[in-house]
């Protein structure tokens, strides 16, 4: 690789230049909308003509933030909570694939397979009625255990990836040691497997937090409704008028998070992802 | 073993502990002293905290209410309350209604029965439209509180070089006549959305017809109306505006915002809408965002006919106060349904939201007249107007239209009889929708 | 203790002990097993819960005519409801607009996403973290705010859109048309998620022996034939599961079309359409149906996927 020539390393770069292009250009129109006045929104232009923070204000002290702040409060909630559930579930489970030998091994692994690629719609129906008899229906914790659906199965999988890639020999000389398996699971393995969980919290976090069809299917009202869902029924200054600088401000809001996640913690997030994803 | 089960049994126990402390965290809200009313609202400009507001006020510790926000689209609106209600929910206690989900909210034994008494004390004074559009099956089952209709609205100074008398009804022809000879556009609805539903109803009843027959039937037995003469009239108008091409652009996503804009911006210069329109012209023009003169040329008149000299039935909106049959607080709810309907509430509202009121005699309050110049052509719109199809299951009729009459360039002769098949069939179980 | 005793158990055990030692095996066996299900138990249960709950419920359903709004008209209706949407061009447009989806989007990220995948391969230096975190933005950007950000910019009245492309009038409708709103909706899971592909394939790029393309150089072969002889037959196993998980992802479309268009034009999918029979018209019955139907897709698809393209995923996940 080393043998580049000047032409070709040229030529990847600006291949590179493209990249960045393409990841933020969608991103930069949807910050430039949510700048722009009402009057301004129809200006066809990508820049507008006169930055405005008043989308800002809307949502967060005018008439978008009876409806926004709760929603962003409970976006927080819902998954943060389904993320460290599913991580702890999925923390042991991975440690018992990568690890141990029992029988069921494979049908853990394929459980989570199937459930990943499971149509998320089919959920909706039976889990909509079953919660409005039980009293989950629009509440945090009926929107917690469906996230797990989401994020329990790549969980599992990164978080095996990871562990199969840990010294194992340390815990058996803690074994050899006196330790129990549990002891040695608590004392040498937890120090060694953090980055991975930490990677696969926020793997899952960003799954969790892009969930759209729960959130609109489950939840009614701001007592649980997440952004996503929000955003569908945010309402411009009139009840004719579209809300399109209301949504891109929140859209920008709720962007910010991952962003900055995804940005500072670039290395680990793709090497999780790859990791968990490929191995052969 | 023994062992075992101890663990399991801890496992299960600390999943239903995490279950139910989280539980907690969604409910909530005190149960001391004055009941609180949930009143679940459609969104609008605060007004109705407002009221909410002023009504728990004056109830001097009677109840307290509490607004909840539902989406901004009716239909999702109905999806949310529906589910809700169907799952016998006692933390709703007021409703906002589209008068259009009353009967299917009533129909499921949704809304609690309003006393005889009271079903008088809250039809009288209200536009007439209004009070058929609250009831079913021979019986008031929510409070008016808002009466919404469409104009017909113009650039007086196009309808002036158009040679068109406004101060007397417009027909359709004419205006897509004066439309095209002015080389501009009619603001028409043709999305696929409630306001495609909307206009096609004005135009079937404009033309004498109704799109269902017998409203108060079970889905399978619904006739409908669409396959018939006034059906074939209103599909006329639409291969009409598409004949002489004077939809404007954008027609098949334009809703009553893109209209009103379009209309702002010179791309068309009549249009059918409701009267939203005015304030956000004013609003703008104030703002200097549009130019004085154009809002100074704003004109308004009542809905345009099918058939001439057939008064128009202009399109019915608005939202009715409904008391949820699972409320734990029935008593109050109707006391403050009383408060919130109430002619000042009514008055205050129209003013705040810009919302016209149910009551005609808001109309004459000096202060709504000041705001509205057109409150006298609102209020005859409303004497006039049709309620859209009142059935239980309209949301199935108004998607069933939407389906077919949308887009509006690919409306024919034969649209009214297909759209009446497939909805047939759609409430026979036979079509997916 | 003393040192004989010693000395006679050591040798009993080095004696008979064979049996002994595989007692002692069987019962750390056991002990693994138990623990192995004690760790991954609560994982399963809530997989299986999730999943198998509603998928069994929604079968029950399906077989009934179940109108939330009229719960007293409830009736058993055997298996109308399918034959029902199986004879429905409603059904059938759905699944042709979801199938084309899917095959256009992975077709396109799979070439996009194997470039973009070189390109964070090749580059060194300061600009590769650069890249890979511009790449990361639109995998964490919420599919809704992509879908508004595209729907905003091909909007008639919000749009930049038609003011910079050169072949469109600036009054042109993209969700008046069928073709058009499917290509904006496209765009939209295209931009979001060709980077995870991107990132499968440049993994599976990681796995291509230097030697060999080394070799393959010395050997006088061109650039052309390095990517095709050796490049892409190494990474076969990385694009395989790529295709299939990006294929059932999408699928499952849903966001993208239910914030641009609700179906309108012509573009309902299956989970829009599922959606609109359960959630907006209450019929409980004719939804779980579709449902059901769309379960039976997704298995077909990895049914294919497995047994004829022969896609390994017990390698690609790292089993061994």
């Amino acid at each position: 690789m080393g043998a580049m020539s000047r032409k070709e390393k040229g030529l990847w770069y600006l291949g590179a230049l493209f990249i960045v292009l393409y990841a933020l250009l969608p991103v930069a129109w949807i910050v430039s909308l949510s700048f722009k006045a009402e009057s301004d929104l129809a200006n066809r232009s990508f820049l507008p003509t006169n930055a405005t923070g008043e989308n800002y204000s809307g949502i967060f002290s005018g008439d978008g933030a009876e409806l926004f702040l709760p929603a962003l409060r409970n976006s927080v909630i819902v998954c943060l909570v389904a993320t460290v559930i599913a991580v702890v579930l999925a923390m042991f489970a991975a440690y018992a694939i990568a690890r141990l030998d029992f029988p069921g091994k494979r049908l853990v692994l394929t459980s989570a397979l199937a459930v990943a690629v499971f149509p998320v719609i089919t959920m909706v129906t039976p889990l909509f009625n079953l919660w409005r008899q039980i009293g989950l229906y629009d509440t945090i914790p009926g929107l917690v255990i469906p996230y797990l659906a989401l994020t329990l199965p790549i969980s599992i999988w990164t978080m095996s990836a990871f562990f199969r890639g840990i010294p194992w020999d340390m815990e058996q000389a803690a074994q050899v040691d006196g330790a129990t398996s549990w002891q040695a699971f608590r004392k040498v393995i937890v120090p060694l497997a953090a980055p991975g969980v930490f990677t696969t919290a926020i793997i899952a976090f960003f799954i969790a937090w892009n969930d759209f069809v729960f959130g609109i299917s489950l939840t009614s009202t701001s007592r649980a409704q997440p952004v996503p869902a929000a955003l569908s029924s945010f309402t411009g200054s009139s009840y004719f008028v579209q809300p399109t600088g209301a949504i891109s401000a929140a859209a920008v809001i709720v962007t910010i998070p991952v962003v900055l996640l995804a940005l500072v913690f670039q290395r680990r997030i793709v090497a999780g992802l790859t990791n968990g994803a490929v191995k052969g | 073993m023994a062992g075992h089960w101890r663990t399991r049994v801890g496992t299960v126990s600390v999943g239903l502990l995490l279950a139910s402390t989280l539980g907690a965290c969604g409910s909530g809200s005190a149960s001391t002293g004055t009941p609180t009313l949930n009143w679940y609202i459609n969104p609008d400009n605060g007004g109705q905290a407002t009221i909410a507001a002023a009504c728990s006020e004056a109830s001097n510790g009677a109840y307290t209410i509490e607004t909840s926000i539902l989406p901004s689209q009716a239909a999702a609106q109905r999806e949310q309350l529906m589910r809700r209600l169907a799952g016998n929910d006692t933390s709703i206690d007021l409703m906002s209604l589209d008068p259009v989900f009353v009967p299917e909210t009533s129909e499921a034994g949704f809304l609690a029965e309003i006393p005889a008494d009271l079903q008088q004390r809250l039809s009288d004074g209200v536009v007439d439209g209004a009070v058929q559009a609250a009831t079913w099956k021979g019986r008031l089952v929510a409070a008016p509180f808002w009466a919404n209709t469409q104009l017909l609205w113009y650039r007086k100074s196009v309808a002036q070089a158009a040679g068109l008398d406004m101060t007397k009804p417009v027909t359709w022809q004419q205006l897509i006549d004066a439309a095209k000879a002015q080389d501009t556009a009619i603001g028409v609805q043709g999305t696929r959305a409630e306001s495609m539903t909307v206009w096609v109803n004005a135009l079937i009843a404009s033309a004498g017809g109704e799109v269902i027959e017998n409203p108060e039937a079970k889905g399978p037995d619904i006739r409908l109306g669409l396959d018939s003469d006034a059906g074939r009239a209103a599909a006329q108008v639409m291969e009409q505006i598409t004949a002489a091409g004077v939809a404007g652009p954008g027609i098949d996503n334009r809703d009553e915002s893109a209209t009103a804009n379009l209309f702002q911006q010179d791309g068309a210069d009549f249009m059918v809408n409701w009267p939203f329109v005015y304030a956000q012209a004013k609003s703008a023009a104030e703002g200097g965002t549009m130019d004085a003169a154009v809002f100074e040329d704003y004109g308004w008149t009542t809905y345009p006919e099918v058939v001439a000299g057939t008064p128009s039935a202009p399109p019915l909106g608005g939202i009715d106060i409904g008391v949820s049959a699972f409320s734990e607080h029935r008593a109050e709810a109707f006391e403050a349904v009383q408060c919130i309907v109430s002619q000042e509430n009514q008055a205050a509202y129209m003013l705040s939201d810009g919302n016209p009121a149910a009551l005609t005699a808001v109309y004459d309050d000096p202060a709504v007249q000041a705001d509205f110049p057109m409150a006298e052509t609102i209020r005859q719109s409303l004497e006039q107007a049709a309620p859209r199809p009142q059935t239980a299951y309209y949301n199935e009729v108004s998607q069933g239209i939407q389906d077919r009459w949308q887009p509006v360039s690919e409306v024919t002769g034969s649209t009214p009889a297909a759209s009446g098949e497939f909805i047939g069939q759609v409430l026979r179980g036979e079509k997916l929708l | 203790m003393s040192s004989t005793t010693t000395a006679r158990a050591g040798a009993t055990a080095a004696g008979p002990g064979g049996r002994k030692g595989k007692v002692r095996a069987t019962d750390r066996a056991r002990a693994e097993a138990r623990l192995g299900w004690y760790l991954a138990g609560p994982a399963f249960v809530i997989l299986v819960g999730v999943t198998g709950y509603p998928i069994l419920q929604a079968l029950y359903e399906s077989l009934f005519s179940f109108r939330l709004t009229a719960p007293a008209d409830r009736e058993f209706i055997g298996l109308r409801n399918y034959g029902v949407i199986l004879t429905d061009s409603l059904w059938w447009s759905a699944m042709g607009n979801t199938v084309l989806i899917t095959v256009v989007t992975v077709a396109v990220e799979l070439v996009i996403g194997f470039a973009l995948a070189m390109v964070m391969h090749k580059v060194l230096g300061w600009l590769r973290p650069v890249v890979r975190t511009a790449i990361l933005v639109p995998y964490a950007v919420i599919t809704v705010v992509s879908a508004y950000a595209w729907q905003y910019a091909f909007g008639l009245t919000t749009g930049f859109m038609n003011a910079v492309l050169p072949f469109v009038g600036a009054d042109f409708d993209w969700f008046a048309n069928k073709w058009t709103a499917l290509t904006v909706i496209c765009l939209s899971e295209i931009w979001k998620t060709t980077p995870f592909i991107s990132l499968l394939l440049l993994a599976g790029l990681a796995q291509v022996p230097d030697d060999m393309l080394e070799a393959a150089k010395v050997d006088g072969a061109t650039a052309r034939e390095r990517l095709f002889r050796v490049t892409l037959p190494n990474m076969k196993a990385s694009i395989m599961v790529a295709l299939l998980f990006r294929a059932l992802d999408a699928f499952r479309i849903f966001d993208n079309v239910y914030i641009m268009t609700k179906g309108a034009a012509g573009t309902e999918t299956l989970s829009a359409l599922a959606y609109n029979q359960t959630i907006s018209r209450l019929e409980i019955g004719l939804g779980s149906a579709v449902s059901v139907l769309l379960f039976l897709c997704v298995l077909v698809i990895c049914f294919i996927a497995i047994k004829v393209f022969g896609v390994d995923l017990a390698r690609a996940r790292g089993e061994s």
